[in-house]
């Protein structure tokens, strides 16, 4: 499941109100108002510096929805 | 060089078929995924399995001259289609794959707007794609005659002799000065002029460019540009493929959630060419980690060419610093200015060498003088697009479309030998744009300084985010839909984005709302609108009633709104930016 900091650090990098914005395991980009392609970019860097962790576009690439990139961080912070 | 005056082939279909005979195992396409090896394709590969998609698609009914809608996303046996569809005389016509964001109805809603001028006749696509595109065909006023899905095609088996003479004789009925493809001028949104060229037109400018830019045998292309838009379809697909080079071919899905690809394919394949729009060096340059270019040489490009969106000098300064230390070289930082009426390009910046930059005063600039200046507070560097082509003319016209004195900025009016001849179906456009001499109007802003070409911005109100064109029009259409903004009372405009090197898009729109509460949900509706025809907004500006200023026409001026907004200092307007 994705935490509230992931959901927080999107929403907050989008504008958008976490509280009012629904955003679960199978959620898609394109579904989030604003997760653009060129935000997508500053949003993985948000998510970096808040993780303290480095992703290589190649893992992100094989994220096809936003449990997938919970998993990403988790197994980049479990290490 | 290549030595232009020996290939042979009056037609496109004839050039490929002399590289299929004369270099038959030379790599025509290599098809890159990130997830498997690349596919690659022989010039022999490719034309044997282009032969068995003109024989079905004859069989089907297409015939020449008929216009055949591709809407397939990266796929391997994309290539042969397009190059079969080409050897009957039909015209392939290469439409943008549906992003997941878009709505279905809005998607059917651009097919339709693009069938009325283009006449669609087939749509060939993917069965992921059946449902939504369907309702489209299935309607009464179409001009589709059906929907196929040529990946599921069994091609297994050779042609025989009989049909392959009968695809000879309707090759040989193919004429140089008849239409080969037709593509769309405009990127993402609604209001589509479609473009047909001819061989002659495409085969000229193959000429023409690939001397500009020196091409030699020893090239390889790499891109991961969108088939549909005419950089990626000409530059990096017509000209290596009538060239007889390789052209190493990236998902531009895959390639914007993960840019070190085109790095990747490049420093393996040790690619040549390369083309990109301004915004992909700084998100390259800034997004782009060590670890990621671990490994990875750049040696190979000797000419990165810049084009789709204004050439800014920070683009190019943050891409050379970030990458000089991976093998790449300064004087393989090119431009060049070009658009699908012209087939592509009219300047190019000389090849191997740096584009030139020139600093001149931003407020002489803005009154339309161009004067060198040194003084750093006052200058604005501008970054050349390069020297004309052959066959290529420019002229810088004011208001009144009269030339300019030298150093004068105005409006880039071309001319070249592979014109388009006019908008399909769309007479009133072309009449708009076109002179009876011959001129086009390209509604771009620039300047010649020594021969050289600098393009500085646009005079109509097309927003270029990431090398699409996008009109406000379209925009502000969907926005005063949504509920609880004043019908009419919305613009859209474009907003620098020095960081990401282009533009976003802004709307400013009329609410009574007033609570933050209120504000904030309108402005998500507002973004999921925007989202509903593919185009992310990226700043919403809300305004009490009659805030927006009127133009003589009535309407709210985009303007003067933009120049009052952007002075950020009205208590009125509410943002979350």
């Amino acid at each position: 499941m994705i935490s509230e900091r992931l959901k927080k650090i999107i929403c907050d990098e989008l504008y958008l109100d976490s509280a009012t914005i629904e955003i679960n395991d199978e959620t898609q980009a394109p579904e989030v108002p604003g997760w653009d392609s060129l935000n997508h970019a500053n949003i993985i860097v948000a998510i970096e510096k808040n993780f303290g962790v480095r992703f290589k576009g190649l893992e992100v690439l094989k994220c096809n929805n936003v449990g997938a990139l919970q998993r990403l961080i988790d197994s980049k912070v479990s290490k | 060089m290549i030595d232009f005056s020996v290939l042979k082939g009056e037609t496109l279909w004839e050039r490929w078929q002399y590289f299929a005979q004369t270099a038959p195992e030379k790599e025509a396409i290599i098809h890159w995924c990130a997830a498997n090896e690349p596919f690659r394709w022989t010039y022999a590969s490719l034309l044997e399995t282009a032969n068995k998609f003109s024989h079905y698609l004859r069989n089907i009914g297409v015939k020449k001259g008929d216009v055949c809608a591709i809407i397939i996303r990266h796929n391997p046996n994309f290539y042969p289609l397009y190059l079969g569809i080409v050897g009957i005389g039909a015209l392939p016509s290469v439409l943008a794959y549906p992003n997941p964001r878009l709505h279905p109805e809005k998607f059917r809603q651009g097919l339709t707007g693009m069938a009325e001028r283009s006449g669609l006749d087939w749509i060939f696509t993917e069965t992921a794609l059946e449902e939504m595109i369907l309702p489209f065909v299935e309607d009464k006023n179409t001009t589709v005659n059906e929907l196929f899905f040529p990946l599921e095609w069994n091609l297994d088996k050779a042609l025989n002799t009989i049909t392959i003479q009968e695809l000879s004789e309707i090759r040989a009925e193919i004429k140089s000065d008849e239409p080969m493809l037709l593509q769309h001028s405009s990127g993402t949104t609604g209001i589509q002029k479609p473009v047909v060229l001819s061989h002659d037109a495409i085969l000229n400018h193959v000429k023409n460019y690939g001397k500009s830019i020196q091409i030699s045998n020893d090239d390889k292309v790499v891109s991961w540009l969108p088939l549909y838009h005419d950089m990626g379809l000409i530059a990096a697909f017509h000209v290596p493929l009538a060239c007889g080079i390789p052209s190493i071919q990236i998902d531009p899905f895959e390639w914007v959630l993960a840019p070190i690809l085109m790095f990747m394919a490049a420093s393996e394949e040790k690619a040549t060419l390369g083309w990109l729009p301004n915004f992909a060096y700084n998100l390259m340059a800034d997004k782009l980690s060590d670890e990621e270019m671990e490994d990875i040489s750049l040696a190979s490009f000797r000419m990165m060419i810049n084009c789709s969106e204004p050439v800014r000098h920070e683009s190019h300064k943050k891409f050379l610093d970030r990458f000089k230390n991976f093998g790449f070289e300064e004087d393989a930082l090119g431009a060049m200015y070009a658009m699908a009426e012209t087939t592509l390009t009219v300047t190019q910046t000389e090849a191997n060498k740096r584009a030139i930059e020139l600093s001149v005063d931003r407020e002489q600039l803005s009154n339309g003088k161009v004067e060198v200046s040194n003084n750093l507070s006052k200058q604005k560097i501008c970054v050349s697009s390069g020297k004309l082509i052959d066959g290529c003319q420019v002229n810088i016209v004011d208001d009144f479309r009269n030339v300019v004195d030298k150093s004068g900025v105005g409006e880039i009016a071309v001319k070249s030998v592979s014109m388009f001849s006019g908008y399909r179906n769309y007479p009133e456009k072309t009449a708009e744009v076109l002179d009876e001499n011959g001129w086009y109007y390209t509604g771009d802003i620039g300047f010649l300084y020594n021969n050289e070409l600098f393009v500085i911005g646009r005079k109509k109100d097309i927003i270029i985010v990431a090398g699409n064109n996008i009109y406000p029009e379209d925009i502000e259409d969907v926005i005063s839909k949504v509920e609880n903004v004043i019908p009419g009372r919305v613009i859209a405009f474009g907003e620098d984005d020095i960081e990401l090197g282009t533009e976003q898009v802004s709307i400013v729109a009329e609410t009574s709302l007033v609570s933050d509460d209120e504000l904030t949900k309108l402005r998500v509706s507002i973004l999921r609108a925007g989202m509903s025809i593919n185009v992310n907004i990226h700043t919403v500006y809300l305004v009490p009633p009659r805030w927006l200023i009127k133009s003589s026409s009535g309407k709210p001026s985009r303007k003067a709104n933009r120049n009052r907004i952007i002075k950020k200092n009205d208590e009125q307007v509410w943002s979350k930016k």
